[in-house]
């Protein structure tokens, strides 16, 4: 199991490797003189373009562009984030806890209302229930994550004004502005930083900014959880030793929680990898439309104005999160399905 | 001898896209106490649809429509008979597993593939010894009392309360939802796999303190079997249902297996209704037998009675399709196929294949009749 783990991370060297020289492969698709375009502001400055494509080797042969990229990354250096017009570095720490935090909240309810929720429609196959779901199912699947971001702006920020979109009200950035000595930033999330500082106002304020979006990330990434359980449900209910069960007098609560669900639960671990995917892609939409400055708002400024330091790093970022994940899920499939063994 | 099981007139349908399945039409067998009773037909002609229904394990799209399955719990008392179709699901429950068991066609399928065999069979006892698990766990803590660790010390007053006389008490009841308090159960798990290795290693297996906490795909199709077997014998039931429990096994295992319950029958199992479209084994094992054609009852008679004289043009092809001794030449497979039970033959389902059949069989469904002492037919010819 070990061996397993590591010859996974080992993996993950390769997995970066490709992903860098896609990525690289794309961005060289773009003229020298549109990629040094990135660095000026203004249309005056036009006429550096030349000197700026010139001093940073933009028309260098690609294999030597690359490996200069790949050695200042071995150093440690990801470069410079116009967007964020810090390094990097310092720009993913800023950004990061944001994503990390809506996806806290988001995750636990996804897979809990998943599992709940598919359980229920599974073992009640054909009633109100079972529709009712299904159609939940159906409009979180189909309508464009966007779209019903736009519509829950409308409606709880436009309409009634209970909701507001950003991270935190501007009259708690204020104090906290005015502030700094009574609040630290443990984490950079700022629901878990209020708790942490004993400030409910900073928490109540970070959590209500945090509904819309969760809500949002949670109905786009649940429908297929809770599809997957649900069919899981009703395959394995069909199954022989369902009737073995039944006939050695369990409860019918025994044998969905006891008995098929462990079962049901091997399809949707199948899926978990498609639904880290999903979070993913929720976030950049969530995070442009409720202008949370996360990593997914970074990303989506970045790959606007062709911020090449960015777009690679997070892009290097988000391989390892995929196969850290597909670790996880493997090891998850071990402890629930004792037919697979990790070699 | 007096019955101990009886279905009358049982009808089961099953609603599928393609139409309604009539898979039961009319299904009257007996079963009495102390016999084995086989049940034999083809493939897809209800046997296991007969005694799924008596155990009311139908699952969606069946659905039982008609009849009455009658159990003489008592044998003192011939003419009490309860109709388990008239049961509440609670009521139910506690029969299964307890006064009927069950084992099944595939042992593969027929075992939860992610629990270990130990915990499958410790929930036969589980579910139905409740009170006495709870005993033995209480007398064991007097003698030593860490012995369930954090669980015993904690739950002592669960325990006593479940070894008392109604293991049913609301209390318990709620305990077991809330996520905590169900650990009061853990000693009751302990005592339960106790059990089940004791009756995993009467049934003929080795070291059942290791098999216990295997999973199934590490046994062999016979262990598997005997799991199956333990489960449903770890209660001592008044009848033993084996639906086809030794077809999926090889020629050795199902000899070991069938010796295995003609052990059982003499000293543990009362009655058995055993299914099986092998009729060397019913020649072998069974006292009466009951032949079924697609969910019809064709004949009923006892062994001896049916293999020398079968009165049915049906048990007539059957018995003559199977390899005898010293015959020479080929099988008489039997002519036709099996009927759709969505559209049925009118009459007597067999018509379409029988080459014996009347005008009247076209129309009427024949009876079961009474032919001779305890042999029944149900045909026009008679
Ligand atoms: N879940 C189901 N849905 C639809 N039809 C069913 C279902 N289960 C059984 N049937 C039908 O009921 C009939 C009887 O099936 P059953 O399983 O009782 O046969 P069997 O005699 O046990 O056969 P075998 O020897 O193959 O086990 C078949 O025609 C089958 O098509
Ligand atoms: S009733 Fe008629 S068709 Fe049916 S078995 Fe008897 S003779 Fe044949
Ligand atoms: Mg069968």
């Amino acid at each position: 199991m070990a061996a397993y783990i590591i010859r996974r991370l080992f993996f993950l060297l390769f997995v970066l490797f490709g992903v860098s020289v896609l990525i690289f492969g794309l961005m060289m698709t773009f003229s020298p003189e549109r990629r040094a375009a990135a660095y000026i502001t203004s249309p005056q400055q036009a006429k550096d373009i030349p000197r700026i494509v010139e001093q940073l080797g933009l028309d260098d042969p690609v294999y030597l562009q690359y490996l200069r990229w790949v050695g200042r990354v071995a150093q440690g250096n990801l470069g410079w984030s116009l967007v964020a017009s810090s390094t990097v570095w310092d720009a993913f720490w800023r950004y990061f806890p944001t994503t990390l935090e809506l996806n806290l909240f988001a995750a636990p309810l996804v897979i809990l209302v998943g599992i709940w929720l598919g359980t229920l429609a599974g073992v009640n196959r054909d009633t109100w229930l079972d529709h009712a779901t299904r159609i939940f199912a159906i409009v979180g699947w189909s309508l464009p994550t966007f779209l019903f971001a736009l519509v829950l702006l409308m409606v709880f920020y436009g309409y009634f004004n209970i909701f507001s979109p950003g991270i935190i009200s501007d009259s708690v950035q204020l104090w906290l502005a005015d502030h700094p000595d009574q609040f630290t930033r443990y984490t950079g999330m700022y629901t878990i930083d209020g708790l942490l500082n004993g400030n409910l106002r900073v928490f109540a304020d970070a959590l209500a900014h945090l509904v819309l979006p969760v809500i949002t990330q949670v109905i786009v990434v649940v429908a297929l959880l809770m599809r997957v359980m649900r069919s899981g449900m009703i395959e394995e209910m069909g199954k022989d030793y369902v009737i073995t069960a039944r006939a050695k007098g369990a409860d019918f609560r025994t044998i969905y929680h006891k008995h098929a669900r462990k079962n049901a639960l091997i399809p949707v671990i199948t899926v978990a990898g498609q639904l880290v995917a999903l979070s993913m892609e929720g976030s950049i939409a969530v995070e442009v439309i409720f202008n949370r400055q996360g990593m997914g708002w970074w990303l989506a400024g970045s790959a606007t104005q062709l911020d090449m330091p960015v777009l690679m790093s997070v892009c290097l970022f988000i391989g390892v999160v995929f196969v850290v994940a597909n670790l996880i899920i493997d090891l998850m499939y071990a402890a629930i399905d004792p037919r697979i063994r990790l070699e | 001898m007096s019955a101990i099981l009886q279905t009358r007139n049982l009808i089961t349908n099953f609603y599928t896209y393609e139409g309604v399945v009539k898979a039961l039409n009319n299904v009257s067998i007996t079963v009495r106490r102390g016999e084995t009773f086989g049940l034999v037909g083809e493939s897809g002609c209800g046997k296991s649809v007969t005694v799924r229904s008596i155990m009311r394990v139908i699952s969606a799209p069946g659905k039982i429509e008609g009849g009455q399955v009658l159990f003489f719990r008592d044998e003192a008392k011939p003419d009490e008979a309860e109709d388990l179709l008239q049961k509440n699901e609670a009521d139910m429950q506690a029969l299964r597993g307890d006064t009927i068991s069950m084992i099944f066609q595939e042992p593969n399928a027929a075992l939860n593939p992610v629990m270990t065999v130990g915990e499958q069979v410790a929930e036969s006892f589980l579910f139905h010894r409740t009170a006495s698990l709870a005993r033995d766990a209480v007398a064991r803590m007097q003698d030593e009392p860490g012995a369930y660790g954090l669980s015993g010390r904690l739950f002592k007053s669960f325990l006593q309360k479940a070894a008392g006389q109604d293991p049913r008490l609301p209390m318990l009841k709620i305990a077991d939802r809330l996520p905590l308090l169900r650990r009061w159960r853990k000693p009751l798990l302990a005592e339960a796999l106790k059990r089940s290795v004791k009756i995993i290693g009467q049934l003929g297996i080795a070291n059942p303190e290791e098999i216990i906490g295997r999973y199934p795909h590490q046994l062999s199709g016979g262990m598997k079997q005997r799991i199956v077997i333990a489960i449903a014998l770890a209660c001592q039931p008044d009848l033993l249902i084996a639906d086809e429990a030794t077809s999926n096994l090889d020629v050795t295992i199902q000899a070991q297996i069938l010796d295995l319950l003609h052990q059982l029958k003499k000293t543990t199992i009362q009655s058995i209704l055993l299914i099986t479209h092998d009729l060397g084994v019913v020649a072998e094992t069974c006292d009466r037998v009951g032949v079924m054609y697609a969910g019809t009852v064709c004949e009923v008679a006892p062994v001896r009675a049916l293999f020398e004289k079968p009165l049915h043009p049906y048990s007539a092809a059957l018995l003559n399709s199977v390899p005898k001794l010293h015959q020479k030449g080929e099988l008489a497979a039997i002519e036709g196929s099996v009927p759709n039970l969505v559209t049925p033959p009118t009459g007597c389902r067999f018509h379409p294949r029988c080459d014996k059949a009347l005008e009247i069989c076209l129309q009427k469904n024949p009876e079961l009749k009474r032919m001779a002492q305890d042999h029944f037919v149900a045909c026009h010819l008679y």
